[in-house]
């Protein structure tokens, strides 16, 4: 990227976040996310939270979808907490802030297409950590929701330009990142890197904002990167991509993904990924399912 | 695609009655006939297929089916009968549109490119377990399709083999009701069938032209070691009835039968998980498809 378009960018990404409905509750939020599980005080989170009521509403609705591990339904954030535990409804309120961010109507891409995309990856990051012993398969939830936040920032601060790399991507039956490249001149791993730094992100969710799509030249020391990279792929495979069959076959167990994490975690090269696939389509049509309730709560507010 | 699963209905074989240690002895009998295992709890597939074929047999009882089963002059025409029985399938065409989709944006570009190069504009292709021809004329469909874009000039056949003799009289009748038709759209109806008697269609001549249908038992090495040169093998279904032993001794042949860089499938809810590691697991939009790779890639990835 050159620098007149990294100014551009930059511009870009600042007039986004001054923007109107950005939700109040999401800046307190994501300082509340660097601090340790064991600091945050609950009660500040509940209240944080009960300053609105739309997202309050959506929140309950996740937490009390399967795809949580819900025990028991619950009736207020607070009981959402005790029954799923912090990290993973500060993940839940997450999604929803970020859905709200941008108006319905402002969207180049369908927005339930990109959030269906966005949870799809989160919930198989999750999955996937679990199943290999990676440490914890609550950052690797957030890691997979926020690793396209670029594609939110291009379709909304370069909505001149984006319809032509929607339309260009699905025929050529080509991923995103390649059509981003020649059409803007970044990719959304850029944009969405500036738009992290600017959020104060932790540094491993930054990383694999920016490196998910280009391993070789990532942090090996990072297994996260990978762990998404290899999520997004499943996802993209399995009809939970960005509503088009890209045209590829890809053998995860010579990527360099691949490698880097089977060093962190020997669990992986012994795993059955058909059956894990497999496990992969059962749980696509709950994240439908989910994706679909959250959009028809806003639609009606 | 194709299956070879056990017919249905004959769960009402008593429980105490598969206690009978004859089952064993019969599950071992076909066990070594064809690869096919039947585990304790499918025992009573086993039993079913044998008590439907007592009658023609001329069995009073299971024990005097056993006999014939022992008797070496009734011995391979009966054993016939009874593989027949246990290895009927249900199964439609056009039932994995996922991997039609894949060879369609990323196999055959792929051999079609690697291929150029050598001049040789041929295509053998494999139907493993075709139970009653769902799968090959199905195949054949797709792949004449092909032959009018990306495969123009090109040949290809398709070798369809399946243990059940009845199987494969129906496959070479290609004659086909609503059930087999359910996921078969009005163009290849029209294009590709004739309608006959009642609702039912049949295959034309001309793609039946392009499917060889032969009897093959995949437990019989020497006759396996003849099918080589394949680009694409396809065994769905088929293996889940085997165990762990026959299931690597096959999918080892089917190895060893495709050309370099030709791909393998099996059924969508098959996997080659601690059976072969040479395949290489390939994911692909929607389904996963087993590559073998061409010797000098042994290191690398796929492009």
């Amino acid at each position: 990227m050159n620098s007149e378009v990294r100014q551009e960018l930059q511009k870009r990404v600042k007039r986004l976040q001054a923007l109107p409905t950005s939700p109040v509750i999401l800046k307190p939020l994501l300082e509340l996310l660097r601090q340790p599980s064991d600091r945050i005080e609950l009660k500040r989170v509940v209240e944080l939270v009960s300053y609105e009521k739309a997202i309050t509403a959506q929140c309950l609705r996740i937490a009390n979808s399967p795809l949580f591990g819900r025990v028991s339904a619950t009736e207020s954030i607070h009981a959402a907490i005790l029954s799923l535990g912090i990290r993973r409804v500060e993940d839940i309120l997450l999604s929803c802030c970020l859905q709200q961010l941008i108006p319905n109507d402002k969207w180049v891409i369908d927005p339930a297409v990109f959030w269906r995309h966005s949870l799809g990856c989160a919930l198989t990051a999750r999955d996937l950590a679990e199943r290999i012993g990676y440490e914890d398969p609550d950052r690797a939830y957030l890691a997979g929701l926020l690793h396209d936040l670029g594609i939110l920032v291009n379709s909304f601060a370069y909505f001149e330009q984006y319809p032509k790399v929607i339309e260009s991507a699905v025929n050529s039956g080509r991923p995103f990142d390649r059509v981003e490249q020649e059409i803007l001149g970044f990719t959304h791993s850029a944009s969405g890197t500036i738009l992290a730094q600017s959020w104060s992100l932790p540094n491993v969710i930054v990383e694999v904002i920016e490196w998910h799509h280009d391993i070789e030249h990532g942090p090996a020391e990072n297994p996260l990167v990978s762990l998404v990279h290899l999520s997004d792929l499943l996802c993209r495979l399995n009809s939970l991509g960005y509503g088009y069959e890209e045209w590829q076959g890809v053998e995860l167990a010579a990527s360099a993904a691949w490698a880097i994490l089977s060093k962190h975690c020997p669990r992986l090269a012994k795993m059955d990924l058909v059956r894990f696939t497999l496990d992969l389509e059962g749980s696509i049509a709950r994240i439908y399912e989910l994706v679909e309730s959250v959009f028809a709560s806003k639609k009606q507010n | 695609m194709a299956t070879e699963a056990p017919a249905a209905g004959s769960k009402t074989t008593a429980i105490d009655d598969l206690q009978d240690p004859i089952y064993v002895r019969l599950r071992d009998l076909v066990y070594q006939a064809c690869g096919i295992y039947h585990p304790g709890e499918k025992l009573y597939l086993l039993a079913g297929a044998c008590k439907r074929r007592l009658k023609a047999a001329n069995a009073n009882d299971i024990r005097g089916y056993m006999d014939i089963l022992s008797t070496a002059t009734k011995r391979d025409a009966e054993l016939r009968e009874l593989l027949n029985e246990i290895t009927i399938g249900e199964t439609c065409l056009f039932r994995s549109q996922p991997q039609l989709n894949a060879l369609h944006n990323v196999i055959l570009p792929e051999i079609v490119a690697a291929r150029s190069k050598m001049g040789l504009k041929r295509l053998r292709v494999w139907s493993a377990g075709c139970s009653t021809g769902e799968e090959p004329y199905t195949l054949a469909m797709f792949l004449s399709e092909e032959s009018e874009k990306l495969l123009l000039g090109w040949t290809f056949d398709i070798s369809a083999t399946d243990l059940n003799d009845r199987s494969l009289e129906t496959a070479k009748a290609g004659i086909y009701g609503d059930y087999a038709l359910r996921n078969t759209t009005a163009y290849f109806k029209r294009k590709y069938m004739h309608s006959v008697e009642g609702e039912k269609l049949r295959i034309n001549d001309e793609l039946k032209a392009r499917v060889t249908f032969s009897r093959l038992n995949l437990n019989d090495d020497s006759r396996m070691l003849f099918m080589k040169g394949m680009d694409l093998i396809f065994c769905c279904n088929v293996l889940i009835y085997f165990d762990a032993a026959s299931k690597r001794r096959v999918v080892q042949h089917f190895y060893s039968n495709l050309m370099p860089g030709g791909y393998f499938f099996l059924g969508h809810a098959e996997s080659l998980y601690q059976v072969n590691d040479q395949f290489r697991l390939v994911h692909l939009p929607s389904t996963t498809g087993y590559w073998k790779a061409p010797p000098e890639s042994t290191a690398g990835s796929k492009p």
